[in-house]
């Protein structure tokens, strides 16, 4: 059974398109080499690459290859196939509801005892201290880099014309999104927010809700998530709001060119997508901070640094002295003015607001200023399966077909509880 | 009479029998094993029983992806064999542009599924897409080809028509030539119309073509996978999840090592039972 499993790992790691990766990397004559597999691309990309660069030549020791591997399921596909057929980079970046499983599958190196890592003095709202509920009591196994909020962006050219502000509640979305639709062909929506997960957990919250009720039971926000739904099912009924097509990061593409276009007048994506919608739009974009339900409230989103538990002991130090360079002010700072990821160090934050960078830059501002209303994900291992599997393919079905929002639920509630 | 070497034939047929072990009926075993288990690649392995075939089915999931995949496939089987029947009885013909039609339509037959999927998920952009403006000039509004549930299916089968055609147009002008002139002449002879000729002559005589190409296509078209994830990725709401896509999402993307392997295996099953069909059309047709 066993040696048959090791054959189904190769047949995995050939699937998943990792003989490359697994035929063995050198890195320049006695440095240390340190693959790392990340997932950002356009202008991100480019950013990283530029950090790692600046890794690379400023000291001889070690030597990071940083290899693109699709967007954030793909590349966490790719990854947790590596692991199995034993050939995972040293150091990869994964989302956040995908942490508390790999933790416990005891894939992640313990990161407390590294020395490097003393002292980064991150933005609790941004480390694993108070990402999860209960985060700080689980061993450290994840540092943030790119860190975000959901937030609005909008079209301010329109909004100045029709005289609008950034909608401050439920009512304004309602409102604002009404206002800025253009009934005709080849018109315009007043509000575009992809069908993902990740946004109606910002309404769930909003609307009094969370997904993990607080005695661990999987509520999915019980009314709240029901109301949550309830507001895109009557935005997309009552044609105000536009569903963009496509799954995943298709779809947040999508939204985004919507946007960009004039085909949406206000959408709710990233703050990692800030830098690129303002070098590509040919009106002014102001970025705002969602609006209320009955509360403010926002996930945050991103992805936590990993390093792989089953690398060589000298490769996974290498991984921890570059996220020492990589937590240090110059590199946040780098990192999140060309980006639009929330810088995760209080250092960073300290140097932008004393260069007077916010003020020159508000649209910056809007996500930190979010942290104040970030809620924790719950540490659950299932969380993610319950994100991929469940919710995800319901919420498309409850807002395209049209399905009553609350059997939709339900029925999502019950599969949760199902023993996997 | 007693073979001197009757050892001999096992010797020679060996190769093919190590072949078959070592990538079919091994993979094939272990397929079945690991769908009787619980197993994401890094923790270890449960033991359920049937338990993942009985969750396909309770969720719906296995009835779901069946449907999709059948709808889609009949669709692509039918319409690539009528436009292949068509486009061979209009360009069974000598000359140069009947010959460059020929070609260009068998062109499309060798270029890479993904080429084609990123082509047409351009052409059927919701906003800027060819197919749109023409649709919206016509009837003033456009439907989302890809974003619409009821529409998302049938569109992947078009994509998949316009790839395939080229293949059952080889196919059914390699069957054309088969069907003896005598006999054509012979009926219009005897007076028999254009229509009258085809319905009478050249039809029944194309059946074991048109056999081979509805067998064949129906198996090709069950294991439709990158047209798919280029252009819809199984949405929207999981209406173009066929089979094959279903199996790389529960394996790669999910990590349900077990969910994987029992869809793979009734999948196994539907294509064995489509291929008993074919030997029994086939044979069926021989003994006729």
């Amino acid at each position: 059974m066993i040696a048959r499993r090791e054959f189904l790992r190769g047949c995995a790691a050939v699937g998943g398109g990792l003989l490359d990766a697994c035929a063995g990397d050198t890195a320049p004559k006695g440095r240390t080499l340190v693959r790392l597999w990340f997932s950002y691309g356009g202008t991100n990309r480019e950013v990283l690459e530029d950090l790692v660069g600046r890794f690379n030549r400023g000291q001889a020791r070690d030597y990071v290859q940083a290899v693109y591997q699709g967007d954030y399921f793909e590349g966490l596909a790719k990854l947790r196939t590596a692991i199995a057929a034993r050939c995972a980079p040293v150091l990869s970046h994964v989302v956040g509801e995908v942490v508390p499983y790999l933790a416990r599958a005891g894939v992640l190196e313990p990161l407390a005892d590294y020395p490097d890592l003393r002292g980064l003095d991150l933005l609790p709202e941004l480390g694993q201290e108070r990402s999860w509920v209960g985060g700080g009591t689980q061993p450290l196994c994840a540092l943030p880099f790119n860190r975000s909020t959901p937030i609005a962006y909008l079209n301010q050219d329109l909004f100045a014309r029709a005289g609008l502000h950034a909608p401050r509640d439920w009512n304004d979305l309602r409102a604002v999104a009404r206002r800025l639709t253009e009934r005709r062909e080849g018109g315009r929506f007043g509000f575009g927010c992809p069908i993902n997960w990740w946004f109606w957990v910002a309404l769930v919250a909003q609307a009094g809700g969370s997904i993990v009720a607080a005695d661990g039971r999987i509520s999915l926000g019980d009314e709240a998530g029901v109301e949550a739904l309830g507001l895109w099912q009557e935005l997309v009924r009552d044609g105000f709001m536009k569903p963009p097509p496509g799954r995943d990061y298709n779809a947040w593409e999508q939204c985004n060119q919507d946007f960009l276009s004039g085909r949406v007048a206000m959408i709710w994506s990233s703050t990692a997508f800030l830098k690129y919608l303002e070098a590509h739009a040919r009106f002014k974009v102001l970025a705002a901070p969602l609006p209320a339900g009955i509360r403010r409230a926002v996930p945050t989103g991103g992805t936590f640094w990993i390093v792989l538990r089953s690398a060589p002991s000298a490769e996974k130090a290498a991984a921890v002295r570059f996220l020492r360079f990589m937590h240090a002010p110059e590199q946040v700072i780098t990192w999140s003015t060309r980006t639009g990821y929330i810088p995760v160090t209080r250092a960073a934050v300290s140097q932008l607001e004393a260069q007077g960078y916010y003020a020159a830059h508000p649209n910056d501002r809007v996500a930190l200023d979010q942290l104040s209303v970030a809620e924790p994900w719950p540490w659950s291992v299932d969380l993610f399966r319950i994100q991929r599997e469940i919710v995800q393919p319901r919420l498309e079905s409850a807002v395209i077909e049209h399905r009553d929002a609350r059997a939709v639920l339900t029925e999502a509630r019950a599969l949760a509880l199902e023993p996997t | 009479m007693k073979p001197s070497r009757p050892a001999d034939p096992y010797w020679l047929l060996l190769p093919t029998f190590v072949f078959l072990f070592v990538f079919f009926f091994y993979p094939l075993g272990m397929l079945i094993e690991h769908s009787l288990f619980s197993w994401d690649l890094l923790t270890p392995a449960r033991y359920v029983g049937l338990a993942n075939y009985r969750s396909l089915v309770r969720s719906g999931e296995l009835w779901q992806t069946f449907t999709t995949t059948l709808s889609i496939s009949s669709a692509v089987v039918l319409g690539s064999m009528a436009a292949g029947l068509a486009l061979a009885l209009l360009l069974d013909r000598p000359g140069r542009f009947a010959a460059f039609v020929r070609g260009a339509v068998f062109s499309a037959y060798v270029v890479s599924w993904v080429s084609v999927g990123l082509l047409f998920l351009w052409l059927l952009d919701a906003d800027a897409g060819i197919f749109t403006g023409f649709w919206r000039n016509l009837h003033g509004r456009a439907p989302r080809w890809l974003g619409d549930p009821a529409l998302a299916p049938w569109a992947v089968a078009a994509v998949s028509v316009w790839k395939i055609t080229g293949y059952t147009l080889v196919i059914f002008l390699a069957g054309l030539q088969d069907v003896p002139q005598s006999i054509l002449e012979a009926a219009e002879l005897d007076g028999a119309s254009p229509a009258k000729r085809f319905a009478s002559v050249t039809w029944p005589l194309l059946r074991p073509t048109t056999l081979f190409i509805a067998t064949t296509s129906l198996i090709a078209s069950f294991q439709l996978f990158d047209v798919v994830r280029v252009m819809t990725q199984g949405g929207p709401v999981r209406s173009t999840t066929v089979f094959v896509y279903a199996i790389y999402e529960q394996l790669f993307l999910d990590l349900r090592v077990g969910r994987a392997s029992a869809e793979a295996v009734v999948f196994f099953g539907i294509l064995l039972l489509l291929t008993g069909v074919q030997f029994w059309f086939f044979r069926s047709e021989e003994s006729a």
